[in-house]
């Protein structure tokens, strides 16, 4: 997968609130096809990396480029990019007063102008795949924790992104929950979809990524194309310092 | 168990519309049974009834888009939008109803072609007043939709016009829900004040009927009894429309 043709660039991004630098001139090319774990302490500015990639945020300065689009101030070039990027947040996020169908059917309908028939069958597909097919007529309060989750994933999936941004999908649930999401995103992985995970799950890390990134303080101290090293036997104080903290919490 | 509830409200809901129909319908007859001066000004205040409810209903339902709109305009990005939807609002919360009608009635009467019939009149004043209460409580319930709604919306690829349709409006018009039923029951008591320009509502009935009999106390505790009918089914037609949309709610 690290062969691939590039599919993200993030040039010299920076992003401040007031006095605060989230992003400190932050530069990295993701690969077509590649799953990219992307690991720090909290506040490093790992979520603000992802929200740019796809204009939740807006960098202050630098330039991102997505599957070949600029991300400038065109509306049009933004909402294209959001269609070929899907977002899997750590609260869900599902629409409170859809049903698990019509969380799932909206996006396609609107913004690929799909028929009624064509989304819902392929929202079923999808359902099918995260295995939730029986709860389609649900609204989200009625799900668990993991489920919702899963039905985030299938939501923003029905827009047959090309990439998907993961911000800490599992932080939020359940212990007993995390292993069903962890169990879609690695079929999604196997699938040949381009991720960036941000995540602390070491063992799914370990076993899906190509490459880890560490980051501290806004800026990427660590890269490694060799997860298994990069997590036995870290080269960065600060990474070898956060990953013994990681381990002794567990 | 939910499945259960849900019906219950749906019941309700048809219920309470059936009753007030019902109630519009056959008012005349337990009236016609009371001794003078109600029995025979029965069917006067059964008509009335269906005024004061026509007014009630118009005003409502225009009361409940110029609140949307003005809403809007207030959280509108453009300066002039949001200066004549503040203007709006201030100029009716700050003025008295009466004042308002007796405005709009003075007015059509400057121009012939401004006349239109009292009750058209009254439907314009009492739906601009309400609108302007509406305005508030939708603007309050707009942002209070959860931040995370509005971002997974757009990052779907979704539009700000469809975000606020499909997702932003729907939630706060539930948030916004318990007042604006009460916003509704207030406007049927106001109805009232549509008798100054000649609108033949319950309140009219009861200055006729009163005048005519000089027993004014048997004659208000009746008008008084078919409003207290008419605003308990729409209190309980608001509540069961309230427990209906909240399905779902977190
Ligand atoms: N909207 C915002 N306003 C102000 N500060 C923010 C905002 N979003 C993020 N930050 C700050 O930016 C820093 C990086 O945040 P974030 O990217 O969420 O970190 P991480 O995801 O690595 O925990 C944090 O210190 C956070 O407080
Ligand atoms: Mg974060």
């Amino acid at each position: 997968m690290r062969d691939g043709k590039p599919i993200i660039t993030v040039e010299q991004v920076r992003k401040s609130w007031g006095a605060f630098t989230a992003l400190k001139d932050v530069s990295i090319t993701f690969r077509e096809g590649e799953v990219v774990c992307i690991i720090g302490p909290s506040g490093s500015g790992k979520s603000t990396l992802l929200r740019t990639i796809n204009r939740l945020e807006k960098q202050d300065t630098g330039r991102i480029v997505v599957d070949g689009i600029e991300l400038d101030n065109d509306l049009k070039h933004i909402d294209a990019v959001r269609a070929e990027v899907g977002m899997v947040f750590q609260s869900f996020n599902l629409f409170s007063h859809k049903t698990v169908l019509d969380n799932i059917t909206l996006a396609p309908r609107r913004v690929r102008k799909w028929s009624k028939e064509k989304a819902t069958q392929v929202a079923f597909e999808l359902l099918e795949r995260v295995g939730l097919s029986a709860h389609a007529h649900k609204y989200p309060a009625q799900l668990s924790g993991g489920q919702q989750q899963r039905v985030a994933i299938a939501r923003a999936l029905a827009m047959q992104p090309k990439i998907m941004l993961f911000d800490e999908p599992t932080s939020a649930l359940d212990p007993e929950m995390v292993n069903e999401v962890l169990l879609v995103m690695r079929d999604l992985a196997k699938s040949g979809m381009t991720m960036l995970v941000v995540t602390h799950e070491m063992g799914f890390a370990r076993e899906v990524a190509d490459r880890v990134i560490f980051f501290d303080h806004g800026n990427i101290v660590e890269e490694s194309d060799n997860p298994q090293q990069f997590f036995s036997n870290p080269s960065h104080p600060r990474a070898q310092a956060f990953l013994s903290q990681i381990k002794h919490a567990s | 168990m939910l499945n259960k509830l849900k019906d219950r409200d749906s019941l309700i809901l048809v219920g309470s519309v059936f009753c007030l129909a019902l109630i519009l319908w056959l008012l005349a007859l337990p009236l016609s049974w009371v001794p003078a001066p109600i029995g025979p000004a029965a069917h006067q205040f059964a008509d009335a009834a269906i005024t004061t409810i026509e007014l009630t209903i118009w005003s409502g339902i225009l009361g409940i888009l110029l609140g949307v709109v003005a809403a809007i305009g207030k959280l509108s990005p453009i300066p002039p939008v949001r200066w004549i939807a503040d203007l709006y609002v201030w100029v009716i919360r700050g003025t008295p109803l009466l004042l308002q009608i007796l405005f709009f009635y003075g007015l059509s009467n400057t121009a012939p072609q401004l006349q239109a019939p009292e009750f058209w009149i009254g439907v314009i004043a009492l739906s601009l007043n309400v609108g302007a209460y509406n305005a508030e409580v939708i603007r309050a319930g707009i942002n209070a939709v959860a931040r995370g709604q509005v971002e997974a919306a757009r990052s779907l690829g979704l539009n700000s016009m469809y975000t606020f349709w499909d997702v932003v409006l729907p939630q706060a018009v539930r948030i916004s829900l318990p007042p604006l039923a009460n916003n509704l029951v207030a406007l049927l008591k106001d109805s009232s004040l549509a008798y100054t320009i000649g609108v033949v509502e319950l309140t009219m009935i009861y200055t006729r009927v009163q005048a005519e009999s000089f027993q004014p106390v048997p004659v208000s505790i009746t008008t008084g009894l078919v409003y207290l009918v008419l605003t308990t089914t729409f209190t309980q037609f608001a509540s069961a429309l309230e427990r209906k949309l909240a399905t779902g709610k977190r």
